[in-house]
């Protein structure tokens, strides 16, 4: 690693965009700058920063107040969740595993105001069920198929944008919106390389603001696949959900996309 | 066999998620008040951090420092991430937000992570006003250019007193565990 001494250290003007990255963040023309000026230094050096910053607020935050029991249960039902649908335990770097996805939750006759709660009490209930009493979980399409015939659920079929990688690509979008799961099912969709791109799900929720669509998961494609279903993981609550749109995106995903390759839409009503 | 709870998580123990959870939920929850616009947005931030450290967890290296301290650095990237991407109100400035705001006692709290300590030792070799630009920004969330409002402080000896102090507890860090650099 590097030494402390000024030769390794970055000259000013770096030194002083990535106390800003740090610290507040980097405005897209300062990102496009440093992005000129980064460096295996300046990229070490960032996460030395970025590490004195952690223990600055952690030395910072003697008082901790534990979360509110329902955020904690959420917490607690979202990891699970996650855990069971990325087949964790053997994870590595792979992101969805097509036969490991989230089971579907029993219908429940809860108004919607609850829905997101109970959603994710079922999902913690049926992914430790999963983990210890079912050695073969129902695959993904399986899945889908039982989630399609639940009476609340929607079915969206997706359009090919003009992107040249979506030529040729057609499926659907299955959702329930009681209990916040769904599958999408592709043909036609070219396998990625985890390495440099991930394909990444966004679900415009009409009640939320349209310039910051939920996330609905980043995923893989892989090849020799004629057609491939994929669970939906919202990070948050989708209360109405209006369209649901597949970017390519740096691996790991986003926090909000550029949208320079929209893939395939799908739009409610 | 390690016993770190991330490391655990990586290898799909469901023990392990009910363990971060409480251990690091109020860490998390706290950063997430302090640096959120309102509470429903805290909430929001709150599970946008854990999914991240879910994905993250196998990343997680116990030899290159403390769960915490990889925990601390993803809630604050997170968080960085949706201040700047919301529109320019500052975060929430309640009262109740910035009680917790208290700077550990290294000789006094048990539960201090090693990092902190290095970090208070550098911190206390500061200026006052040094230490309270490095507290308004990474503590409170305020940009440099707020800062330097609040304070009537030039922007330049804002920046000024941000990156010395950021280094000064870097090269700490770095004294006492040469070599080590967290990969998040």
């Amino acid at each position: 690693m590097s030494q402390t001494g000024p030769q390794n250290q970055p000259d000013e003007a770096l030194l002083d965009l990535l106390v800003k990255q740090v610290t507040e963040g980097l405005s897209p023309a300062e990102q496009r700058e440093l992005d000129v000026l980064d460096s295996a230094t300046a990229s070490s050096y960032l996460r030395e920063l970025e590490r004195a910053a952690a223990a600055i607020t952690l030395a910072g935050t003697a008082r901790a107040e534990p979360p509110p029991a329902a955020l904690s249960k959420r917490l607690e039902a979202q990891a699970l969740d996650f855990l069971a649908t990325t087949g964790r335990s053997d994870a590595g770097n792979k992101v969805v595993d097509l036969n490991r996805p989230a089971k579907v939750a029993a219908p429940r006759a809860a108004a919607w105001q609850g829905a997101g709660w109970l959603a994710a009490a079922a999902c913690l209930i049926l992914a430790v069920f999963g983990w210890v009493r079912s050695p073969q979980p129902a695959s993904a399409a399986e899945q889908r198929a039982a989630l399609l015939a639940r009476s609340e659920s929607m079915k969206l079929d997706m359009s090919a944008t003009k992107d040249p990688a979506a030529a040729g690509v057609s499926g659907d979008v299955v959702w329930d919106p009681l209990t916040q799961q769904g599958f999408l099912r592709f043909v036609g969709l070219p396998q990625n390389d985890p390495k440099v791109h991930q394909y990444q799900l966004w679900i415009f929720d009409a009640t939320r603001d349209q310039r910051y669509p939920v996330d609905g998961g980043v995923f893989d494609i892989p090849g020799n696949a004629s057609e491939v279903v994929i669970p939906i993981r919202a990070r948050l609550p989708v209360r109405t959900a209006k369209a649901f749109a597949v970017t390519l995106e740096k691996p790991g995903g986003v926090v909000v996309s550029a949208r320079e390759h929209i893939l395939v839409l799908a739009q409610a009503g | 066999m390690s016993s770190s709870v991330l490391q655990r998580i990586a290898r799909g123990d469901a023990a392990a998620v009910r363990e971060c959870i409480e251990q690091y939920g109020g860490l998390v929850w706290s950063l997430a008040r302090r640096l959120s616009r309102t509470p429903a947005d805290a909430e929001d931030a709150t599970q946008d951090i854990f999914l991240d450290i879910w994905r993250s967890a196998g990343r997680f290296d116990e030899s290159q420092g403390s769960d915490k301290v990889f925990i601390a650095m993803i809630a604050r990237r997170r968080l960085i991430d949706r201040l700047r991407k919301a529109t320019a109100e500052p975060p929430m400035d309640s009262a109740d937000a910035l009680e917790s705001v208290a700077w550990a006692d290294p000789g006094n709290s048990p539960e201090i992570s090693i990092e902190a300590e290095q970090a208070m030792r550098a911190l206390a070799e500061l200026r006052p006003e040094q230490r309270q630009v490095l507290e308004l920004g990474l503590l409170q969330g305020l940009s440099q250019s707020e800062i330097s409002a609040r304070l009537g402080m030039p922007l330049g000896t804002v920046k000024s007193f941000m990156r010395r102090g950021l280094i000064k507890v870097r090269d700490f860090m770095n004294i006492d565990a040469p070599g080590i650099s967290a990969e998040v």
